[in-house]
């Protein structure tokens, strides 16, 4: 297996480079920042402009039909310019499980909103208590008792941390309709459902997170809905919720890749630029070995990165494998190309007024994002020995 | 007084005297500093009781502890959550007035350092002057009976707070970089000096950049002759690194682990401390920092038989700094998503209104950005071990 780039795949990559190295300093992105939407509506409109939001859906969709190389390419240049925006959310979650599973009546009407950059979405399937757990669910769907048509399932409960929940105009929320396996970490028994941000009975509380981002605490009263919004099948939600999470973690990783990129640039530039004791730091033998080894820490991720994205496009036997081996490195390396970024840019590393930090929190984000390291290590073990035997 | 009969008489003092708003503060510490105001507010009980400056010789203020004492009482103050008191004055500067100072110097300053008249900050690091503090360029030029200072200090913890600065500036260009620098007290309302905020990564302001605009500074207020400052700054970085134990953090800092651990589930259908993988990696942080406690009574046990640390205190800065690292790692894997809500009302002692997520994860993702400067500040890990590398191995 070589990986090489389709003509249209360096496209890609090349526009999206060009554009955001054009019009998304850091200084417009920390203006961003500041403002209550938390992103810039504009860049969003744009990014829609530009066949962006389409580019990962199918054709009948409306889409480009690009899979997860193209969702790599694009994702790796938000990294690098530490894009806002709110495509993780919106377009990889929300847009790729309406895609997946919703009825074709909701799927018309909210599908070509988001990628027209018109809607915005919300997945909410994080629970207090087992966040690192998206299969604990207690929040509940319960089929309506009088069986009207109008009032199927009236959903209670309640969501934690919902990326882009303060700007979602719909949301995607996983909850329980049947009862779990005894076996830990089965999903057996978790449906999805479609909700509009105006639903009566969904309350949500905003705020802001590390990375410069939004999420919101949702709880759900008697929220009832038609039978029209379960998204996937009934009490199987996660059959299509995990291809949506490998091209999301695809799209994290990506992102990761592009930001420790970003930070090995700064901090080789910064170091030669550095004097103290009479040189340029860049000249003591332990500091070039350290981004010497941030340079490989890298490399080997965009090597794991490139191939998960390409297994996963031709349905591998062993993508997913790839997907949590990916998913564990990006922890190690994040850490490890962050770290040393701050450290070798002692004191300004660690303020607001320099970008260094924020590609730091960003890759912490990350890192704690659909499953640490040490999850996916095991699931890279346990789906190794699935794969063997 | 056994040590035993003494930590029961810090237990019951800590226990009447920590106000629940003081505890408070000390529980939601994301760095080394905790809130101002009950910060304060401790530094002025202890003060009351006699209890502030345990290092100090008596006839200053000090209490006459054995180091076995002192140790057990700042044992037990950490473990009770009291807040951290600002270092900068008693720590640092008060040590080094005691030995440096004229007796003038000593008879005003020390006790209004204890009262909390005033509060220091430590004017040392310069934009271009961090690892090689000795370049720094902040010039005192002798006018009369005073310095005129220009130049500017980074880095400067807490400088919102201070009305008093200690800084090093250059008073000659002659010789070694080490020999043109003094060491010298200036009045923070001095026309001409203004201090500008840093914003933190957390989005807290802990940091300043101060700035000297022809500031002038009487001629009395320097410690030790003029050029010998390098001596006495030097002397200071040895009491801020001799001055803290990790291990005490090290300790709170598995306690958190373990509230979290024991509450969180892993994903892998139990919780955390079931959790194999993770315990076998939180073990392996917790043999070195055992190493370490140990490590750090050695050093006492050398203190009490007349020695100093040596190049031990440089093992134990970039040991200690590291393991904390460490385990702020193990607090993020733990609260995953949940460590990244950024919630700073409900890091102040008096919120009272309801935070998001477990309470035990609150400080999770401040401490690990924080903590990330541990390894920079008070001479880097790369400098420790370039200290290492030649007092001990002699390369």
């Amino acid at each position: 297996m070589f990986i090489e780039y389709s003509e249209e795949q360096n496209m890609l990559r090349d526009s999206a480079e060009r554009y955001l190295r054009d019009n998304y300093s850091f200084d417009s992105r920390q203006a961003a920042v500041k403002q209550t939407r938390g992103y810039d509506a504009d860049q969003w409109q744009t990014f829609a402009e530009l066949g962006w939001l389409a580019m990962t859906f199918k054709e009948e969709s409306d889409g480009f039909g690009g899979g997860a190389l193209e969702t790599m390419i694009l994702c790796e240049q938000f990294g690098k310019y530490l894009v806002l925006e709110p495509y993780l959310e919106s377009v990889v979650l929300v847009g790729g499980l309406i895609e997946a599973g919703a009825q074709p009546a909701i799927k018309e009407q909210y599908l070509s909103g988001l990628i027209a950059g018109e809607l915005q979405g919300a997945f909410a399937y994080l629970e207090e208590g087992g966040v690192a757990d998206p299969t604990y669910v207690q929040a509940t769907a319960e089929a309506s008792a009088n069986g009207s048509e109008q009032n199927s399932f009236v959903l209670n409960g309640k969501k934690t941390v919902v990326l882009n929940g303060p700007e979602a105009d719909c949301f995607v929320v996983s909850a329980r309709t049947g009862a779990a396996a005894d076996e830990s970490g089965s999903s057996q028994g978790i449906s999805l459902f479609f909700i509009s941000s105006d639903a009566p009975g969904l309350t949500l509380k905003n705020y802001k997170t590390y990375d410069g981002r939004s999420a919101s605490e949702l709880q759900l009263d008697n929220v009832a809905v038609t039978a029209q919004a379960l998204v996937g099948e009934l009490n199987n939600g996660f059959a299509i919720a995990t291809p949506v999470f490998s091209r999301a973690m695809v799209a994290v990783c990506a992102e990761a890749v592009g930001a420790m990129d970003a930070l090995l640039t700064a901090t080789v530039d910064y170091t030669k630029q550095r004097k103290q004791f009479g040189q340029s730091i860049s000249g003591f033998q332990v500091l070039r070995h350290r981004m010497v080894d941030m340079f490989m820490e890298i490399e080997l991720t965009r090597s794991l990165l490139m191939a998960t994205a390409w297994k996963l496009d031709n349905n591998a036997a062993d993508a997913e494998q790839c997907v949590a081996a990916l998913k564990a490195k990006v922890g190690k390396a994040g850490r490890y190309v962050s770290h040393n970024a701050v450290q070798l840019h002692g004191g300004i590393g660690t303020t607001d007024e320099f970008s260094v930090g924020h590609y730091f929190k960003r890759l912490a984000v990350i890192g704690a994002m659909f499953g640490s390291r040490d999850s996916h290590l095991s699931r890279y073990s346990k789906l190794s020995a699935e794969l063997s035997s | 007084m056994t040590d035993n009969v003494f930590r029961n008489e810090v237990r019951a003092f800590l226990a009447e005297s920590l106000t629940p708003e003081i505890k408070r503060a000390g529980e939601l510490m994301t760095s080394v500093f905790a809130d101002f105001d009950a910060t304060m507010d401790w530094h002025k009980t202890l003060h009351a009781k006699g209890w502030l400056a345990p290092d100090w010789p008596q006839e200053h203020g000090g209490t006459g502890w054995t180091l076995s004492q002192r140790y057990i009482f700042q044992e037990e103050c950490k473990l009770a959550n009291a807040p951290a008191l600002f270092a900068m004055g008693l720590q640092m500067l008060g040590p080094m007035l005691i030995r440096y100072g004229s007796a003038e110097q000593k008879d005003y300053y020390l006790p209004r350092m204890l009262s909390g008249e005033d509060v220091w900050c430590q004017g040392y690091s310069e934009p271009g002057a961090g690892s090689d503090l000795a370049s720094l360029i902040t010039a005192a030029v002798r006018d009369g009976d005073d310095y005129i200072i220009n130049g500017s200090k980074i880095w400067t913890s807490y400088a919102q707070h201070s009305n008093k600065i200690f800084c090093l500036v250059r008073t000659s260009k002659e010789g070694k970089p080490q020999a043109g620098i003094s060491f010298i007290l200036v009045d923070m309302d001095t026309k001409g000096l203004s201090v500008e905020p840093i914003v933190g990564l957390d989005g807290t302001v802990e940091q300043c950049q101060v700035y000297f605009d022809d500031v002038r500074v009487p001629a009395a207020n320097l410690v030790g002759a003029e050029n010998q400052g390098w001596d006495v700054a030097k002397s200071l970085l040895e009491f801020e690194r001799g001055g803290h134990n990790f291990t005490i953090d090290h300790k709170k800092q598995m306690a958190k682990i373990d509230r979290q651990a024991s509450t969180q589930l892993s994903g892998d259908g139990g919780l955390w401390k079931d959790n194999l993988v993770f315990e076998a990696k939180l073990a392996d942080v917790a043999v070195d920092a055992l190493a370490l406690e140990f490590t750090e009574l050695r050093v006492k046990g050398a203190f009490v038989a007349g020695g100093n640390a040596g190049a031990l205190s440089s093992l134990i800065k970039v040991m200690g700094t590291e393991i904390g690292q460490r385990f702020n790692e193990l607090s993020v894997e733990i609260m995953a998503e949940h460590a990244f809500v950024k919630q700073l009302d409900a890091l102040l002692p008096g919120f009272e209104g309801e935070a998001i997520g477990p309470s035990c994860g609150l400080t999770t993702m401040a401490e690990y950005i924080n903590n990330r400067a541990a390894t920079i500040y008070g001479g880097s890990a790369e400098i420790q071990r370039d200290i290492i590398a030649k007092r001990v191995l002699h390369l």
